[in-house]
């Protein structure tokens, strides 16, 4: 392998990288914040709110990631909305995510048992009282594992920003390869960061789950 | 308080029931109940299962919205804003919240919170609701886990405690509220049997000193030595409500209450 | 600005000729995911931990890359390797190849949610094995990992957008195309995204239909 190659890209493929992880951890985390504000709009909204979020959760869910992208960033000038690459990338990954995470949050609230929230209506508690300090601690055990997982997917979402020229990891090793003519090693090497990634959120992911689920383990 | 004869305030009625009625969908599950509970008094449930004692004592806090009919907790309509228009109006859930705090419950599943230690559990609604301190409630729901003489497990979540020990946090996280009547559903149904005891002592402690209870349960051994009286339910229709040498003492003269003994008896537990 | 319904109505043919090619290569790459992914499964529990690991390896790292790296990697490298396939069979295989990894989970997860006790009760019966697995676990194991595998085909059929990268005439790319001469790529991508919609919500209701008459059966 030609290291001088990799000293003189280093650099890029390194920016590359921390422009990925940029675009996938303000994605990604403002895509847990619609998708949980979406799953309490649901829960506790107006019936015909339901509904939106319903038809909002399956054509997001349904059409491709790239075309989703497609439409914000080159649709979106046609209509005043004249993003950046970057900021095109993280804002349709919040749109592409929120649904998949509502959804997530969806089945967390359903698996808390109707009868601890009774119990915690019976003593008085107020409904905000009851989601803060009763749901919520909870619905963390059930929805780990999932919430991971997602992250994982969409880390390798993230190589489809490229297709819009946002500067990341693909694209840099894209322009990497056309300019060497090398293609398997810098491909070797683009793996290797990607597995890192999905890697390093598994792991904080099993340490967050083996956190929230402490109290459920026998002395 | 002191001035008043003892003969009124035992008569007097803390709970009463008239004319209620409870429809799940097309289903009448509760039709026409008119029951009064008096203070300091232990009333039993009992029936067959589907025969409606859970969901009337579910109505008594409106976990349940009867449909007909009305609840009166110390003269004050449980549940409802206004009967006088149909359909009726329930509370505001911050009034209902109100109500509810006066009514303690302990469920058949115990439902206490697995993410909090059975102090946290019982300090709770004492912070939040009674809008005590930290140290305050602490020292509070202590003192009510001494009473169910589970002072030693207070650090422990639920998942490291037995069902019993469970039950007896549910009805500590209840009593710690200085409710003015208790509800039981069914509170050993889920308990393997030798864990039965502890829960009906901590009850029976509850009952002599005063607490007005409504218990249901299969316990005919409780029902027949701690009720004051007994209310037997079939088909959603209140059968009959005496004291338990009634119920217990002679044969029965109602068929149905008759033939739902009669498996007990079987069994040698009456 | 205004919404042309004029280039939608005129473009749809095209569009719509092209979301052949996304139903190929979505359908293509299910197969050769349905086969490779059976193989897959076994080689993961076989009892020699060679083929084990190997099978373990072959999976995470064909969940772990992002297929569009997968895609451009089969592109560019297999010529090299003196595999030189037209694009779509490149495309088709890196969908199959990628999607097994995950099929292989799903029959895997399938297959051991059949609780022992049916392989034990067939062993007491004398029942062989070859039969065993074809009349009793293979069935329930379809059964079982049915809806997770029309989700995986609705995934394909997203995922197949990702061949416009390496220039085939699938919707994504001939959306490309038109938005190219007509600029007027709101309209463009609307349309392609409800084509999308549509076979996936198709997918997804006969999904529904053969998950209905399996549990009857």
């Amino acid at each position: 392998m030609e290291t001088e190659l990799f000293v003189r890209y280093g650099p890029a493929l390194l920016y590359g990288f921390g422009i990925t992880i940029l675009c996938w951890l303000v994605g990604s985390i403002g895509g847990v914040i619609v998708g949980f504000l979406l799953a309490c709009l649901n829960r506790w909204g107006p019936r015909f709110i339901g509904w939106v979020i319903y038809a909002y959760v399956e054509v997001i869910r349904g059409t491709p990631f790239m075309i989703q992208l497609f439409i914000l960033y080159y649709g979106g000038p046609y209509i005043g909305l004249l993003l950046t690459p970057v900021q095109a990338g993280i804002i349709s990954f919040i749109i592409y995510g929120s649904p998949y995470f509502a959804e997530i949050f969806r089945s967390g609230f359903n698996a808390i048992p109707k009868g601890q929230i009774e119990a915690a209506r019976c003593v008085g508690l107020p409904e905000s009282r009851i989601l803060w300090r009763i749901i919520l601690p909870q619905m963390l055990v059930p929805i780990t594992a999932p919430l991971t997982n997602f992250f994982i997917i969409l880390t390798k979402e993230t190589a489809i920003l490229s297709v819009v020229t946002v500067p990341e990891l693909l694209f840099q090793t894209q322009t990497m390869a056309a300019e060497t003519f090398t293609f398997v090693e810098p491909f070797l090497v683009l793996s290797l960061f990607y597995w890192l990634m999905v890697v390093v959120t598994g792991w904080i992911g099993a340490r967050v789950e083996q956190r929230v689920t402490r109290h459920l383990k026998r002395a | 308080m002191s001035n008043e004869p003892m003969t009124t305030k035992a008569d007097d009625a803390i709970i009463t029931v008239r004319n209620l009625s409870k429809y799940f969908d097309d289903f009448e599950a509760l039709r026409d109940i008119t029951l009064d509970v008096k203070r300091s008094e232990v009333l039993c449930l009992i029936g067959p299962s589907g025969s409606g004692k859970s969901t009337l004592l579910r109505c008594l806090n409106f976990l349940e919205q009867y449909d007909g009919g009305e609840v009166h907790l110390d003269g004050e309509l449980i549940g409802w804003k206004d009967i006088s228009h149909n359909p009726r109006k329930p509370l505001s859930s911050e009034a209902l919240r109100k109500q509810r705090q006066h009514i303690g419950m302990v469920f058949q599943h115990f439902h206490l919170w697995p993410h909090m230690s059975a102090l946290d559990n019982v300090a709770e609604a004492l912070m939040s609701v009674r809008k005590l301190t930290k140290k305050e409630a602490r020292e509070k729901a202590m003192t009510a886990l001494t009473k169910v003489h589970l002072e030693d497990k207070a650090q422990n979540y639920p998942a490291n405690l037995s069902g019993g020990q469970q039950q007896r946090v549910a009805i500590a996280r209840a009593i710690a509220m200085e409710p003015r009547v208790m509800l039981f559903d069914e509170p050993t149904s889920a308990l393997d049997p030798e864990l039965v005891g502890e829960v009906l002592s901590v009850m029976k402690d509850l009952a002599a000193e005063g607490m007005t209870m409504v218990v249901v349960t299969h316990e005919m051994g409780f029902a027949a030595h701690v009720a004051d009286r007994v209310a037997f339910l079939d088909s959603g229709r209140l059968v009959t409500c005496v004291p338990p040498q009634e119920m217990f003492g002679r044969e029965p003269d109602d068929a149905r209450v008759r033939s739902f003994l009669q498996t007990y008896r079987e069994r040698n537990v009456v | 600005m205004n919404f042309s319904f004029d280039t939608i109505w005129h473009n749809l043919p095209y569009l719509l000729a092209a979301a052949r090619w996304t139903v190929i290569i979505s359908v293509c790459g299910m197969a050769i995911s349905l086969v490779w992914g059976t193989v897959l499964c076994a080689t993961r529990l076989s009892a020699n931990p060679f083929w084990r690991s190997a099978a373990t390896l072959y999976i995470s790292f064909f969940r772990g890359v992002p297929l569009l790296v997968q895609l451009l990697l089969f592109y560019y490298a297999l010529p090299y390797v003196g595999l030189d396939l037209p694009a779509v069979e490149a495309a088709i295989l890196a969908t199959g190849m990628c999607s097994a990894a995950y099929t292989a989970e799903i029959l895997r997860g399938a297959l051991q949610s059949i609780p022992r006790g049916q392989t034990e009760a067939a062993y007491a019966l004398g029942i062989p094995s070859f039969s065993l697995w074809r009349r009793i676990l293979v069935p329930q194991a379809i059964r079982i990992g049915m809806p997770s595998l029309v989700n995986e085909l609705i995934l394909l059929v997203k995922v197949s957008s990702l061949a416009s990268v390496v220039g085939i005439s699938e919707l994504t790319r001939i959306a490309q195309n038109i938005t190219g001469e007509t600029y007027r790529p709101l309209e463009i991508y609307i349309t392609a995204a409800v084509i999308y919609f549509a076979i996936n919500w198709i997918l997804s209701i006969s999904g529904r239909l053969i998950e209905k008459k399996l549990q009857i059966g």
